[in-house]
């Protein structure tokens, strides 16, 4: 019979303290970044200065003979086009990262340069033109309709049209892509990586080097960011490992600062002009968007649905392309959700202020219906409950946000003085479903401790203490009597911490094998208890007979396993999970006219993710969600200057990210339902708060500041053009 | 004594050798009274030599790291943050900006905190350093960490350390600071998870607190 979560829990949903916290607390926590191994070399790449250029020849005879050099890597081969300044072009290690950077410089590289085009609105121009390879610099998305939008604008009684939009930013994790790679004298791979997916990166590099899996093994016992950026073994990967093998030593490459910047991937911008009609009731009738953004040299869109969450009757969509000289973008935690919930949710409250109503009015009358057919099937599903969360949610965050008291019409906030106060809201969604395979294994052992150990991996979301929390759970114990091995390749299959699949995913695998676990402590020691293994249960801290009530603590109990110790093999398996969350954010803002200054002063984020395992490092995901969209609304780009094709702020100067003092009060409130199993929390929270940023700034000024992020050029550009209105 | 690559005086009328004979009396005030320090008595002989400078070989420094006394020798263009982690194999300070923005790399120089990223190891010679491995002792926890781990303040950790040994040292400076003194003297730091808010529990909570 499949396993199912206990009706009662003891520790499950309850706040506990990750168990690796005191580790990174002072330090002693080892990264890939600081593995030191005996003899290794460092080593770095060198990559194309130019946005667009051709690899004419490459000369290290110099760079050969300078002290401590070992290794070199030719990445791109001579006559390759490269399309992006930081695009990689030889790897070299040497002794010391010193000798590395000397030997790097010493390297001759000859380009025969090319036109580029970084700049967005360069790319809508360049009509014909091909700098970047493949299909060209423009791919003109195709225009989806439902209904008759063209009818239905005309014959509306409001219709709104306006531009919205985000820049290009960068994930900018702390710890930087790269590893630690090792080959022993039998030609088996130790790398240490800062990856988001341990078996995966050790699959990429067997298949690179055609050696079986078993003979690479890939750590990440911590990891220092990824937000979706780093996932296989990567250019770098590749690299370490063949200088490694080509220098007979442990090599360390890890990416400075530019180059993360510059090559490690990108969330893609997105601009768009929407008209959005409405009936005075605040009923959404039509929505029409034409939209643009750049992924750099790649191809992929860079919106996720839209229009988002609204069904209004009649839309046109369309979306074009803009490819350009500039790195690649890669997933970045809800990858095209915060892009679409922009172009969306900021024209809903511009169609509310045309209209004279309170904007959480025209939300309530356009949330989504739970759809009949999916309670019928799917009583769980989030098409079927989702007007009922968003209801729900809604009612709790206006509450804790007091909205009825401090919404006012827009620009008509209290006080006469130039710091004007604003709120806005945002609404949003997220998938995050569990899958398989996360091949997990629970041993115990006569002395009566316990070793969970799967290749998943915790990359600061608090996976660790999941799995410890739901074994815990299982056999009575305490998180802490859980010793958690994770994020070594070797421990079997695991899934890619992306689209916050990582918690479902592996939450039931523990389960199952604590289940399994578990039966097989009882079958084995029952006869020993003299007992019946089917009479045996168990409570905190002891193993009981429901029988007689004769109670075994926990460690006389396995001491019964003499010689013996006993594993479970779990897995996960469906209907312990589910997909498919909801979230509300409402932002306050103050709003200096004069200098055009934005503060975020408040933030409520109200979030569901079904079952919580730990309430604790689940809030801190969403306060951390929410912190990253306040840096989207106000502070971050990635710019570019168009004659050099080179970004201007590769770095943590000139690219903005807040301090602790620019940051709001944050009330998280979890939105817990323990009946839907197990869902995502990672990456759903990040994705409402730039559109709620964006309409308190609005509601503030009581015009729209188009583009993020809202800085004072942005704000009193956005002012001066309604003062010449 | 002639240094041939600057002028014999500088602004302060000091030389660069009483200069640097200053800065090692005063580092061995503020640590422990100590003989004078090899690497500086190996500037002096090269001073001696007319040896043009220091390097670009490698120039010998000794450090007390967390307590214990260490030796390298290091390239004088080395930072003091890269022969922590490259040479002594002290990576509780992180480096993440590598130019003095983000404060991954924050250490205590003799008790204040500083950019490690941004000191060269050869200015470091002779000072006593601290990071946040100093701050447990037998898996006991100095209260700064603790908070941090109570609260939750933390979440990949790759900034944790660097605010951490920030706060520590504010709290030195000023124990009763008040939680928007603390955030002040955090002003240097940035964490990419966002933890702030954690961490404002952390700090409300080291405010009330007495043994801090």
């Amino acid at each position: 019979m499949a396993n199912t979560w206990p009706s009662e829990r003891r520790l499950i949903g309850t706040k506990i303290q990750r168990l690796d916290g005191p580790e990174k607390a002072t330090g002693r926590a080892k990264y890939s970044f600081d593995i030191n191994r005996p003899g290794m070399l460092h080593a770095i790449i060198v990559r194309c200065p130019y946005a667009h250029a051709k690899l004419k020849s490459l000369d290290t005879s110099a760079a050969e003979k300078l002290p401590g050099v070992k290794a070199f890597h030719q990445i791109a081969k001579n006559g390759t086009e490269l399309f992006y300044a930081g695009e990689e072009v030889i790897g070299v290690a040497a002794d010391t990262e010193e000798h590395a950077m000397d030997a790097a410089r010493a390297i001759k590289i000859d380009y025969e340069i090319l036109e580029h085009l970084v700049m967005e609105e360069d790319g809508l121009a360049s009509k014909g033109k091909n700098t970047v390879g493949g299909r060209g610099n423009l791919i003109p998305g195709e225009e989806d309709t439902k209904g008759n939008l063209d009818e239905a604008i005309k014959h509306a009684e409001a219709v709104v049209e306006g531009s919205y939009g985000v820049p290009v930013i960068s994930h900018q994790c702390l710890e930087s892509h790269g590893l630690v790679a090792e080959w022993d004298p039998d030609g088996n791979l130790t790398v240490w990586c800062s990856t988001q997916a341990t078996y995966y990166t050790a699959q990429g590099l067997a298949q690179y080097f055609k050696i079986p899996v078993t003979r690479v093994k890939c750590i990440t016992h911590y990891m220092g960011g990824g937000f979706g950026s780093k996932f296989g073994p990567d250019v770098q990967g590749i690299v370490g490992a063949e200088l490694a093998k080509k220098a007979k030593a442990p090599v360390k490459l890890m990416l400075d600062r530019a180059s993360e910047i510059a090559a490690a991937g990108n969330r893609p911008s997105a601009y768009g002009t929407v008209k959005i009609a409405g009936a005075n009731d605040g009923k959404i009738i039509a929505y029409q968007v034409d939209s643009y953004g750049t992924p750099g040299a790649g191809t992929s869109r860079t919106v996720g649905p839209l229009p988002y969450i609204y069904e209004p009757e009649h839309t046109k969509v369309k979306h074009t392309v803009v490819r350009l000289n500039r790195g690649n973008q890669r997933a970045m935690r809800a990858p095209g959700h915060p892009q679409s919930s922009v172009l969306t949710d900021c024209a809903v409250d511009d169609l509310a202020a045309k209209l004279g109503l309170d904007p959480l009015q025209v939300r309530l009358r356009n949330l989504p219906p739970n759809d009949p057919e999916a309670v019928k099937q799917a009583p769980t599903s989030i098409r079927a409950l989702r007007h009922t969360i968003y209801t729900k949610e809604i009612d709790i965050a206006t509450k804790l946000a007091n909205w009825q008291k401090v919404w006012h019409p827009p620009g008509k906030g209290p006080g006469a003085g130039p710091v004007k106060h604003g709120i806005g809201m945002a609404i949003h969604t997220w998938g995050g479903a569990g899958q398989g395979p996360n091949d997990t294994t629970t041993t115990i052992s006569s002395d009566g401790s316990v070793l969970l150990q799967c290749s998943t991996q915790d990359l600061g979301t608090g996976e660790r203490t999941v799995m410890a929390i739901v074994t815990a759970e299982v056999l009575g114990l305490e998180p802490k009597d859980i010793t958690v091995r994770i994020g070594e390749s070797q421990f079997g299959r695991s899934g890619g911490s992306g689209g916050s699949t990582t918690c479902p995913g592996t939450a039931p695998a523990a389960l199952n094998a604590g289940v399994a676990a578990r039966d097989a402590l009882l079958a084995k020691i029952a006869d020993r208890l003299d007992a019946k293994a089917s009479d045996l249960t168990i409570e905190p801290g002891q193993i009981v007979d429901k029988t007689n009530n004769k109670k075994w603590p926990w460690k006389q109990a396995c001491a019964k396993l003499g010689m013996d110790s006993v594993k479970g093999v779990g897995n996960w398996t469906p209907g312990l999970s589910n997909n498919g969350v909801g979230g509300v954010q409402i932002a306050e803002v103050m709003v200096d006219t004069e200098t055009g200054v934005v503060r975020c002063t408040k933030v409520v984020a109200v979030q569901d993710c079904g079952m919580i395992i730990n309430k604790l490092t689940c809030e801190s995901q969403v306060a951390g969600g929410v912190i990253m969209g306040v840096n989207y609304a106000l502070f971050e780009e990635n710019i570019f200057d168009r004659h050099t094709g080179r970004q201007v702020n590769p770095d943590m100067e000139f690219y903005k990210l807040g301090g602790i003092v620019d940051m709001p009060k944050i009330i998280v409130h979890m939105h817990d339902m323990p009946e839907r199993g197990v869902i995502g929390i990672g990456e759903p929270p990040t994705i409402s708060t730039c559109a709620a940023i964006s309409n308190a700034v609005h509601n503030a000024i009581g015009v729209r500041v188009p583009f993020a992020p809202f800085t004072p050029q942005n704000v009193l550009a956005a002012l001066a053009k309604k003062g010449n209105a | 004594m002639k240094d041939p690559h600057r002028p014999n005086k500088n602004g302060s009328g000091l030389s660069r050798r009483d200069f640097l004979k200053g800065s090692g009396a005063a580092a061995a005030a503020t640590a422990l009274a100590t003989a004078p320090l090899p690497a500086l008595a190996a500037l002096e002989a090269a001073d001696d030599a007319k040896v043009a400078g220091m390097g670009p070989a490698p120039v010998k420094i000794q450090l007390t790291v967390n307590g214990k006394k260490m030796t390298q020798a290091v390239e004088p263009r080395v930072t003091l943050l890269d022969t922590l982690r490259n040479h002594l194999d002290v990576t509780g300070c992180k480096r993440v900006c590598d130019r003095g923005t983000c404060g991954a790399c924050t250490v205590l120089l003799d008790g204040k905190p500083i950019y490690s990223c941004t000191m060269l190891a050869v200015e470091a010679n002779g000072h006593d350093i601290k990071t946040a491995e100093a701050l447990v002792v037998d898996d006991k926890l100095d209260e700064v960490p603790a908070a941090f781990v109570r609260f939750d303040a933390q979440q990949c950790g790759f900034c944790t350390p660097g605010f951490v040994v920030a706060m520590r040292a504010a709290f030195d400076k000023n124990p009763k600071a008040t939680p928007a003194e603390i955030e002040e003297a955090l002003g240097g730091n940035i964490c990419r998870c966002g933890t702030y808010q954690q961490m404002r529990d952390a700090i409300a909570s080291l405010c009330k607190s007495e043994g801090k």
